[in-house]
């Protein structure tokens, strides 16, 4: 088998370059957005005021989850625009004829979107926290609206990647064990892949069409679990699931289990399909 | 090389384009690829290209098949579209974009080409008339050096000097190597740069023969009337009098006029 049919590094480097050079201006476009906006809607998030009569609310690790959270988002929508090449026939056809295996066609896209997106936004996200919370400190007043003093600096608390696993009230990682860990980084894995491949299945409307079929696949899920609860427990009635939840000897949930194998093991049917899918992909 | 075994395609929910289509064509030719609207010109472009799977049947070309679009292949193989759309970029970038990825690229070739056409390598590619952006197309399918090149329709929106420079640029760099493969409608375009024509109809060759062959076996003429001139196989009204195709007769050779040629088999004189 000749090795050089799928992956040659040299080719590998070139298709990158080749990205580059054609969607350089689109890409610090983006990352020139994302930081701005980012860093407005992150502002715009934190408190302006503190109150002198509670001590109750911190800016704290959950409302930088919930910020997270929804700057996902944005990432997922950088990730979903992968593919590009594929939006129309004319593209398409130039696509799937540059001297390239399609795995390495799927690798410089999954590199680029994927793990350089990530990787970027990470850093952004991390310097806008931080910027926005200079700028929101700096202009802080109590409520009555005298400049307020240095307690401000615990009001909204300094952000660092790891209060959002192990302090926050909804902790992604409860008890930082290995095995939620890894569940949860694949579940966010298995979210972006879904996006990936989304252009390879779909040539327009892509994320719409996407959202879409994930709400069809959950609801068949939900229809599959329903009729397995009539199944076995005759008693279930109207569109009911017979939801059955206990305690393993490992101190997880049936509910756990079953949630976390479908993170591990979305991600290697996801990647699998999207690379075939690409490879059968005709004009 | 291509070579093409009982080739069957039809496109979903459509009736069959090919039906046990085969064809050979040897490397060193260019090959006109001729037929009406509808015929499957383009289509039969897609499948040698590797960009469609056959649903029955064998295609290889210089020895691969080409829907498994191995990067070898691809890299050896360039297709000029009808139409095309290109980044926002310019020709130079375009240039060190995608010459790397083809192995064999002359970038001395490509710089004469682009001389020849009048092409500025700072030039915006959406900034150029779709003429200017074909010959840069043509300027860059030749310059790969690949041994099959595919044109669809590269006449179209060529201006006449230019298309005479894409025939002297296309005969003068093509060499015993390469295949070159050329569909059009235009046909007066290309009949002084192929030496083979393929007509197909309905999904069926239903003429192929080497211009050297036609010409032995074919006379084609000028005449003011049709009175006094005996087997005629076709012929065709003009201003000058009639068109006719004739049998040749005594080692007598006349140049091809493809388009008379092509309404003859169209219309099954020949």
């Amino acid at each position: 088998m000749n090795s050089n049919k799928f992956f040659s590094v040299s080719r590998f480097y070139q298709l990158l370059r080749n990205d580059i050079l054609l969607n350089h201006k689109k890409y610090l476009l983006t990352i020139v957005g994302a930081f701005i906006m980012g860093f407005i809607f992150i502002r715009m998030q934190m408190p302006n005021y503190m109150y002198t009569d509670t001590t109750s609310f911190k800016y704290n690790s959950s409302s930088y989850m919930s910020l997270f959270i929804m700057c996902l988002v944005g990432l997922g929508a950088f990730v979903g625009s992968g593919f590009s090449e594929l939006s129309s026939k004319i593209k398409t056809s130039n696509y799937l004829l540059m001297p390239a295996s399609t795995f390495e066609k799927f690798l410089s896209q999954f590199v680029l979107r994927a793990l350089a997106g990530s990787v970027i936004f990470l850093v952004i996200f991390w310097i806008d926290a931080h910027l926005a919370r200079i700028a929101a400190l700096r202009h802080m007043e109590y409520s009555n609206g005298q400049l307020a003093g240095p307690e401000k600096y615990s009001y909204i608390e300094k952000f660092h990647y790891s209060m959002l696993l192990i302090k926050s009230r909804y902790p992604v990682v409860t008890n930082w064990r290995l095995f939620e860990g890894i569940g949860v980084i694949l579940i966010i894995f298995s979210s972006g892949m879904f996006l990936f491949s989304v252009k390879i299945f779909f040539r327009k409307l892509g994320l719409i069409k996407t959202g879409i079929s994930l709400v069809a696949a959950i609801f068949l899920i939900v229809v599959l679990a329903v009729g397995v609860s009539y199944l076995f427990y005759p008693e279930t009635k109207g569109f009911n699931t017979a939801n059955i939840n206990y305690f393993l000897s490992n101190g997880y949930t049936n509910n756990d289990i079953f949630l976390y194998s479908i993170a591990y093991l979305a991600p290697l049917f996801l990647l699998p399909l999207g690379y075939f899918k690409l490879k059968e992909k005709q004009l | 090389m291509i070579n093409i075994k009982n080739l069957s395609f039809h496109y979903k929910k459509k009736s069959p384009l090919f039906n046990d289509f085969s064809l050979e064509v040897e490397s060193g030719r260019i090959v006109g690829l001729l037929g009406k609207n509808g015929a499957g010109k383009s289509t039969l472009l897609h499948l040698i290209s590797g960009l469609i799977q056959p649903k029955s049947g064998k295609i290889k070309v210089n020895g691969f098949v080409p829907f498994e679009r191995n990067p070898n292949y691809l890299a050896d193989i360039y297709m000029v579209p009808e139409e095309f759309a290109f980044p926002s970029i310019s020709i130079s970038t375009y240039v060190k974009a995608f010459s790397p990825l083809y192995p064999n690229f002359d970038h001395h070739k490509l710089y004469d080409i682009f001389s020849e056409f009048e092409l500025q390598p700072s030039s915006s590619l959406n900034k150029l008339s779709h003429g200017q952006r074909k010959k840069f197309l043509i300027a860059f399918a030749l310059s790969t050096n690949c041994k099959m090149l595919v044109f669809d329709e590269p006449t179209n929106g060529l201006d006449i000097p230019s298309k005479s420079q894409f025939r002297k640029i296309l005969v003068s760099s093509v060499t015993e190597e390469q295949l070159v493969i050329i569909s059009t409608h235009q046909v007066k375009d290309i009949d002084t740069v192929i030496d083979k024509v393929v007509v197909i109809e309905n999904g069926s060759i239903i003429y192929q023969e080497n211009i050297d062959e036609i010409t032995q076996k074919l006379y084609f003429d000028l005449v003011p009337s049709l009175t006094g001139v005996e087997d005629v196989l076709y012929h065709e009204q003009c201003p000058l009098g009639q068109k006719i195709i004739v049998p040749a007769t005594g080692g007598n050779e006349s140049s091809i006029d493809l388009e008379l040629l092509f309404n003859a088999v169209i219309n099954k004189t020949i």
